[in-house]
């Protein structure tokens, strides 16, 4: 061995030194463990600070958009009045309750509208669409309006996601020119979003 | 080698006082904790159908040869996707067993208590996450980081 050089018989030496110190790691591991469970009944009020262990995970949720809307009726019904005395006539079953709900980017508009589908008719006779109107209230909706047969007429207005519930309050103008009949026409109300 | 397999008690009552003596720092080494998922992913949902979103169960396995021991769970901040967030305080959870588990609102300021015990425990629990559904959340991939301690008391 001596042949080798200073170095490698040092590094041998080192290595036989070492070697017993492994072994005893080897076989006494369990009783190095013990050895630590000892440790923690003999001192088991041993300041805690710094003995800890973590783990982490991550949280996640999607949303979609998504849009709702409800309205509380599906019909709305004016009843034969005077003109002298109902100059405005109002829908029986009162104001229409409308929920608009919407999940949309941050900032998107949010738009409600309702369009007739043609004037109120009956058989060949008409009464403009124009003829009815409404109040709103809520926030967001529109506080007066006017229908029309052309162009869809705004009802309410947001921006961003949420949930808003308003009421629309229907009149329609009486005239002693309405000839007689059962007229009849259909609201289409729009909620548009992104 | 042959010496130390012949003489194994000496050898071990020598490892036992090598225990004994590093036993504070050692001890350390006799807590732990791990779960069983990296991630929770919340569903979407109606918020009209579905008023509070759960979570697939998250398992927490964790020892604890320290007698007085305890587990707390904080969140990095809200939920959040791009300059959009959801209050992270509209996250729960229900943990089983109870005890050593309780139930909690998540936060992202103060760690909350999630179990705790003064006695040597192995065991395993499960959290149910809940997170509040609501129309005025803007569209968006939220994420956050929830970490929980396992600590001596």
């Amino acid at each position: 061995m001596r042949t080798h050089g200073l170095g490698v018989d040092l590094t041998e030496r080192a290595r036989r030194a070492a070697e017993p110190l492994g072994r005893l790691a080897a076989v006494s591991g369990p009783f190095l463990v013990l050895g630590a469970v000892v440790a923690g009944i003999v001192f088991p009020e041993t300041p805690a600070s710094g003995q800890s262990r973590t783990a982490s995970h991550s949280a996640s949720h999607s949303v979609v958009a998504r849009s709702k809307l409800v309205l509380s009726s599906g019909s709305l019904l004016f009843p034969s009045a005077d003109p002298d005395t109902v100059p405005e006539v109002a829908a029986t079953g009162g104001a229409l309750t409308i929920q608009v709900r919407a999940t949309v980017s941050a900032g998107d508009p949010v738009t409600l509208t309702v369009v007739a589908s043609d004037d109120l008719r009956s058989g060949l006779d008409a009464i403009p669409a124009s003829a009815l109107h409404w109040t709103g209230s809520g926030p967001g909706f529109a506080a007066l309006g006017t229908m029309s047969a052309a162009v869809p007429q705004p009802v309410g207005n947001w921006s961003g996601s949420g949930a808003w519930t308003g009421l629309q309050t229907y009149l329609l103008t009486n005239s002693w020119s309405h000839p007689t009949g059962t007229f009849t026409t259909t609201l289409l109300y729009t909620l548009t979003t992104p | 080698m042959d010496r130390i397999k012949r003489w194994p008690l000496p050898a071990g009552i020598a490892a036992v006082l090598i225990g004994l003596w590093a036993g504070p720092a050692e001890a350390q080494g006799l807590m732990g904790l791990s779960l069983s998922a990296s991630s929770v992913t919340f569903p979407a949902a109606d918020p009209d159908t579905t008023p509070v979103i759960a979570a697939p169960p998250l398992t927490i396995t964790f020892y604890s040869l320290r007698r007085n021991w305890q587990i707390t769970v904080i969140a990095s901040g809200d939920l959040t996707s791009g300059s959009s967030s959801i209050p992270i305080s509209n996250v729960s959870w229900t943990a089983t067993p109870a005890p050593p588990f309780q139930d909690g609102v998540m936060s992202s300021t103060v760690a909350q208590l999630v179990a705790s015990g003064n006695a040597w425990v192995y065991m395993t629990g499960t959290i149910f996450y809940s997170l509040v559904n609501s129309w005025t959340y803007n569209v968006g991939t939220y994420s956050v980081t929830i970490t929980y301690t396992l600590s001596a008391v």
